[in-house]
């Protein structure tokens, strides 16, 4: 088990935005987190990432208790995330997005750095060139010296992917990342994500969009911050506690 | 066009600009003018500092308060214990610098305008704590503070700075230059790049690994340390300190000099500060209208010229020329 | 029995020439220990008022139009010369000069928000440069006009009142009475009006509020004149218990935002506990020890609360 919540909950005062969560990942699987608005998923992400401490429960990764520890300490332990909005630094262009992002592999020193030694030059050198990689990787090269707010939709989106994985996360968590993208864009993504997968990430996203149900090996339905369904895609389309709770929403299967 | 792409035009300019200040001395010999000289390049420091600190999305209220660390720190050393101004005012930095990570720590709990807020509180508590230590720092202001030490080595130089003015100006020259040079290398390295991250999303960048909060104070710590540099320097210049020069209004003052000059460019606040150290200058007749000019020029810029004054030189460029993004690391201001 | 003797606050110069160390003015100097008790709980509770008339306002603007009013300085400062302006030179009757002024100061504030503010909404550096530039102009203006030699307003009401062997100032009393009343109706106009709800609403969450189709620019309208009405209300009070001064607004701008920390960013009704506390410490501790010994306390009060707890006493969580 890559990673691994017991009994996680989070309340605001007197609101509950996760209630009791239990669940697993697996390496080398493609996990969908999936619910109706509300339901809790970006705060689940939130309280695995460190951004909020947890009323109850704990956060397990590869083993060790990474329960509250801050955000930085958790990226460094090797899981990357997007975010919902605004994933990315508005004001660098697409490259130093990346290169940016590039904080921890390789580390220099503030030394180094000040000094402008050769080692800190060879490292910006190797991220320059890992960061160009994984724009092409991406499909991004081509606007690699573009403003990053101004940007389009999708490859935004695309964008922050690409920013995540320069911590060379185990784990990558992304927060609804094809929403509002088009066809192709989707197309692409899933691609992308497929090819990750096949070079061992292990994927944990958030979704509204069905379509990338079939991407995923396993889907867990929360609601109002309870789990109310786990298992695979097919089985969890014909469940009645999810077909209630998206009742109503626009986003039924 | 001007401003050629990876330009020669701007390095030459800056040369020839530091060859005309090297050269200051020997065409203008009023000593006044002078001495606003040596004023304006010892703000330069502190409000290219400031800036440093803004490259991280905190703009302090505070900083003439740090000014007044170093100065006063290194003024009092060197005037109780009698060691050497060349020594004490390295340590005036570090003293501001310390004190900058003692209360910064708490400080950069909160971001952006809240920490501007606290900032407040912070500048004031220093100058009431210098104010509080009359014992050594004086009832009315801190006098007796030794000037710089002569230089000498036998047969090569003899340098007196006492009540000289010209040896200041070089020596503050130097200083600038210095202290510029290093702002502008940590700005354009990983570490200003890292901050200019941690300003435009925090979130995203302690997403990467970053730990934003000890970032936030490393630059609070860097602008203070310069900052009390300039004030220690200030101190065995003037000989005399008063607290009000590092009160609220200077810090505002501060504040002021950057955003007019303008915050997106390293040589914003050199601009800026140059501008408007110079302007109340010009106007001494005017002693009580200064801060209601320097109020509305405030005013000018914030409604027409959001970028400021260094922001137009950009908006020239455009009509003209190519504007460069300047955002990349690497480029030149 | 023996005289009381207040500790000689540290020398101020500079910026901040308002003196609340100078709580125990001279003629309320008194001889019996009870006294002195029921003395200080009426400056505690007077001084709490004037601190959170001033925050409540400045907590206001912040919490609705996430601006940090620096300029707040100005307007108690304003409101306080203001009124001087139409008691004594004008002649008016003094209650009715405050209630002038506060309505000037509040119709300033319209202008404030449409011209100053509502231009420059989300952009944190221009509105900084703008408050600091206002508070500049204004004191300047002050200063060219009006001198910065210190004059008083003269007091509310005067007299003392003796009850159950215990004297107290009438004009403390009065003010604090005032200014209780003020709040409260403040309170009520928040909890039970619609635009007070809105209010809270926007400062709680904008975009939501926007979404539910609250006008956000009438509520930041209605903010702001609240806002400066109290500051202006608190600056002449202040005026005459102690005194006029083109600087007066700093010190209590101070109080303000260390009252905010306090009480916790978004937090308006904590702004009461908070301004409860501080005033009370304010009034208590410079008789125990010096004056500027007491503001280290604040300031110490508000490095504990960022260390241990950013989101103050009832703030939400960052």
């Amino acid at each position: 088990m890559l990673l691994e919540t017991n009994g996680l909950t989070k309340s605001f005062g007197g609101l509950t935005a996760v209630s009791n969560l239990d669940m697993h990942i697996n390496q080398g699987e493609i996990v969908g987190l999936i619910g109706p608005n509300g339901a809790g998923k970006t705060t689940t992400f939130n309280l695995i990432t460190g951004i909020h401490r947890p009323t109850e429960g704990n956060v397990l990764f590869e083993g060790s208790n990474i329960t509250g520890k801050k955000p930085h300490l958790v990226a460094r332990r090797g899981i990357g995330r997007t975010f919902q909005l605004a994933s990315l630094f508005p004001d660098f262009t697409v490259l130093v997005n990346v290169v940016a992002s590039f904080y921890l592999y390789p580390k220099s020193g503030f030394w180094e750095t000040l000094l402008n030694t050769s080692s800190y030059r060879k490292k910006e050198e190797y991220i320059l060139g890992r960061a160009t990689e994984i724009l092409q990787l991406l499909g991004l090269n081509d606007v690699k010296d573009e403003l990053a707010g101004n940007l389009p939709h999708g490859y935004q989106k695309i964008l922050g992917v690409a920013r995540a994985l320069a911590v060379k996360p185990k784990l990558l968590l992304l927060d609804e990342p094809i929403a509002g993208m088009t066809h192709k864009e989707i197309e692409f993504s899933l691609g992308a994500f497929e090819k990750m997968r096949s070079q061992g990430m292990t994927i944990l996203l958030v979704e509204h969009n069905m379509e990338i149900m079939g991407l995923c090996d396993r889907i867990i339905v929360l609601n109002f911050g309870r789990k109310i369904a786990e298992g695979l895609p097919k089985e969890v389309r014909q469940n009645k506690d999810v077909i209630q709770a998206y009742f109503g929403s626009s986003d039924a299967a | 066009m001007k401003g050629m792409r990876g330009g020669l035009t701007k390095p030459i300019c800056y040369t020839v600009l530091i060859i005309l200040l090297i050269l200051l001395p020997l065409f203008i010999t009023k000593l006044y003018y002078i001495h606003i000289f040596i004023k304006t390049l010892l703000y330069i420091i502190v409000v290219s500092s400031l800036r440093t600190i803004a490259l991280s999305g905190q703009v302090s209220v505070a900083h003439a308060a740090f000014m007044g660390i170093g100065g006063y720190f290194s003024g009092v050393i060197s005037k109780e214990l009698g060691l050497t101004p060349w020594l004490t005012m390295p340590m005036g930095g570090l003293a501001a610098m310390i004190i900058a990570v003692l209360i910064g720590y708490p400080f950069t709990r909160v971001r952006a305008i809240y920490f501007s807020m606290v900032s407040l509180l912070g500048g004031i508590a220093i100058v009431n704590m210098i104010r509080v230590l009359q014992k050594w720092t004086g009832s009315a202001g801190l006098a007796g503070i030794p000037p710089l030490s002569p230089i000498n080595i036998p047969g090569l130089i003899n340098i007196t700075f006492l009540g000289q003015k010209v040896p200041y100006y070089y020596f503050t020259l130097l200083l600038t230059l210095g202290s510029l040079l290093v702002l502008y290398r940590i700005e354009h390295c990983r570490i200003g790049m890292t901050w200019k991250a941690i300003a435009q999303s925090y979130l995203v960048a302690s997403s990467v690994g970053i730990n934003e909060a000890g970032f936030r104070v490393l630059a609070l710590a860097t602008g203070c340390f310069f900052a009390g540099i300039a004030g220690a320097s200030y101190a065995h210049y003037n000989l005399v300190l008063t607290p009000d020069t590092f009160s609220f209004l200077p810090s505002i003052f501060l504040v002021m000099y950057m955003l007019v000059g303008g915050s997106d460019r390293f040589s914003g606040p050199i601009i800026g500060t140059a501008i408007l150290v110079m302007v109340p200058e010009l106007l001494r007749g005017l002693k009580e209208f200064t801060p209601l000019i320097m109020g509305a020029i405030m005013l000018i810029v914030v409604f027409l010229m959001p970028q400021g004054i260094a922001g137009m030189f950009d908006q020239i460029r455009a009509k003209y020329g190519e504007v460069r993004n300047r955002k990349v690391p690497g480029n030149a201001a | 029995m023996m005289a009381i003797e207040v500790k000689n606050p540290a020398l101020w110069s500079g910026f901040f020439r308002a003196l609340p160390e100078k709580i125990l003015s001279p003629k309320d100097k008194i001889n019996l220990p009870p006294e002195l008790l029921a003395q200080v709980a009426l400056n505690a509770l007077m001084l709490s008022s004037m601190y959170i008339l001033m925050a409540l306002g400045f907590a206001i603007l912040l919490g609705v139009m996430r601006v940090l009013n620096f300029a707040h300085a100005v307007i108690y400062m304003g409101g306080g010369y203001i009124c001087y302006q139409l008691a004594i030179v004008y002649g008016l009757n003094q209650w009715l000069s405050l209630m002038l002024a506060a309505i000037i100061m509040g119709l300033f504030g319209l202008f404030l928000e449409r011209f100053c503010f509502r231009p420059f909404f989300g952009d944190v550096n221009r509105t900084l440069v703008m408050t600091l530039a206002l508070i500049v102009i204004i004191e300047s203006v002050v200063n060219i006009l009006v001198g910065t030699q210190i004059r008083s307003l003269p007091a509310f009401a005067s007299g003392i009142i003796r009850t159950g062997g215990v004297s107290l100032s009438v004009e403390r009393l009065v003010t604090f009475i005032i200014s209780a009343a003020l709040l409260l109706v403040i309170i009520f106009f928040i909890q039970k009006t619609k635009i007070g709800q809105q209010m809270l609403a926007v400062s709680q969450d904008d975009t939501g509020a926007v979404l539910q189709g609250i006008n956000i620019y009438r509520v930041s309208a209605v903010a702001t004149v609240i806002a400066c009405a109290l500051a202006a209300v608190a600056g002449s009070l202040m005026g005459a218990i102690f005194s006029l001064s083109p600087y007066m607004g700093g010190h209590m701008l101070v109080k303000a935002i260390e009252i905010v920390i306090l009480a916790g960013i978004g937090s308006i009704g904590g702004v009461l506990v908070a301004g409860l506390i501080l005033g009370t410490i304010d009034a208590t501790l410079p008789i125990l020890m010096s004056g500027s010994a007491s503001d280290v306390v604040g300031l110490g009060i508000v490095i504990l609360i960022l260390l241990f707890r950013p989101q103050g006493l009832f703030g939400h969580e960052a």
